[in-house]
């Protein structure tokens, strides 16, 4: 299992996911929310053994609040520090009324960059999204990811075959168009604008 | 030039958008007093997303205007303009109230 520092933010923490978060990730990812990850654990003793086994390459999360409410998870994964890119990944805000009127999704991924591109060095991430999780790729779009490709019937999703967007952002991307963007959002969570 | 009642329309279809995308329990109320970000508000950051991407494509869709919903500009209101329906409202049309 990977570990980190927690990531502190104004609105939420990023906290390293432990093996005692089985029981509550395993119940997000059952959800209908989690339609458009890749299917998890099948129980919460499966879940738990995944988490154990998380490679070093990867950092997985717990978003809490504040108040160390834990509300949803965001991964870094695939990290490749000889070619300085890395994935985001397994986003996803179990308790979405906790996170309501609550800049918790902006911040949290706020901080998944700042340890991706400030804390890493890392030049690149990208990542793909079900053409059919259109608010998904909204939001990365609008948060400046650029559309790089389009993988033909690469997910299955109830038995349905989905093409996949190849969704990329440069350094420079996200220090130009993400940053601002999340600041501006972050600054309407706390009511100032 | 778009009215009052246009750009309401445009935010309600936005709103709309989002339901579409979400489970019969998962709904959104949608109204014309509803809050949209803040306290008390109904949604989340991805869904306020949605609907300033989905909202500034119609604007200019329908104003031939491109105008930015989250810019140094939004900062300096008084009110926020993601509070409500109305507040938005009033804010787009101030911005499609200046010169081009």
């Amino acid at each position: 299992m990977t570990s980190f520092q927690v990531l502190e933010g104004e609105f939420v923490n990023l906290r390293p996911l432990q093996v005692a978060d089985a029981e509550l990730t395993y119940k997000w990812r059952r959800a209908d929310r989690a339609k458009f990850l890749n299917q998890g654990a099948a129980s919460v003793e499966l879940q738990a053994k995944w988490i154990a086994s998380r490679p070093s390459v990867e950092h997985n999360f717990v978003i809490e609040l504040k108040t160390s409410r834990p509300v949803g998870m965001l991964s870094l994964i695939r990290v490749d520090m000889a070619n300085r890119n890395g994935e985001p990944a397994r986003f996803l805000i179990g308790d979405e009324d906790a996170a309501k009127g609550i800049p918790v999704a902006v911040e949290a991924m706020k901080l998944l960059y700042e340890l991706a591109f400030d804390q890493l060095g890392l030049v690149r991430v990208c990542g793909i999204v079900a053409v059919n999780n259109k608010l998904m790729v909204k939001w990365q779009k609008y948060m400046g990811m650029k559309e790089e490709g389009r993988l033909r019937n690469h997910l299955c999703q109830d038995g349905e075959f989905h093409d996949a967007i190849l969704l990329g952002l440069l350094v420079n991307e996200y220090r130009k168009t993400t940053l601002p963007r999340m600041n501006i959002l972050i600054a309407v969570g706390r009511g100032k604008i | 030039m778009l009215d009052k009642k246009s750009v309401q329309a445009i935010i309600l279809q936005a709103l709309s958008n989002i339901n579409d995308e979400r489970g019969a329990d998962e709904q959104i109320q949608i109204c014309l007093d509803m809050r949209l970000f803040g306290t008390d508000a109904v949604l989340d950051s991805l869904s306020l997303v949605s609907v300033i991407v989905d909202v500034e494509a119609a604007i200019s869709d329908v104003s031939g205007r491109d105008i930015s919903l989250t810019d140094d500009r939004a900062m300096s209101q008084a009110v926020s303009p993601f509070a409500g329906v109305s507040t938005l409202t009033d804010y787009i049309l101030l911005l499609l109230s200046e010169a081009a």
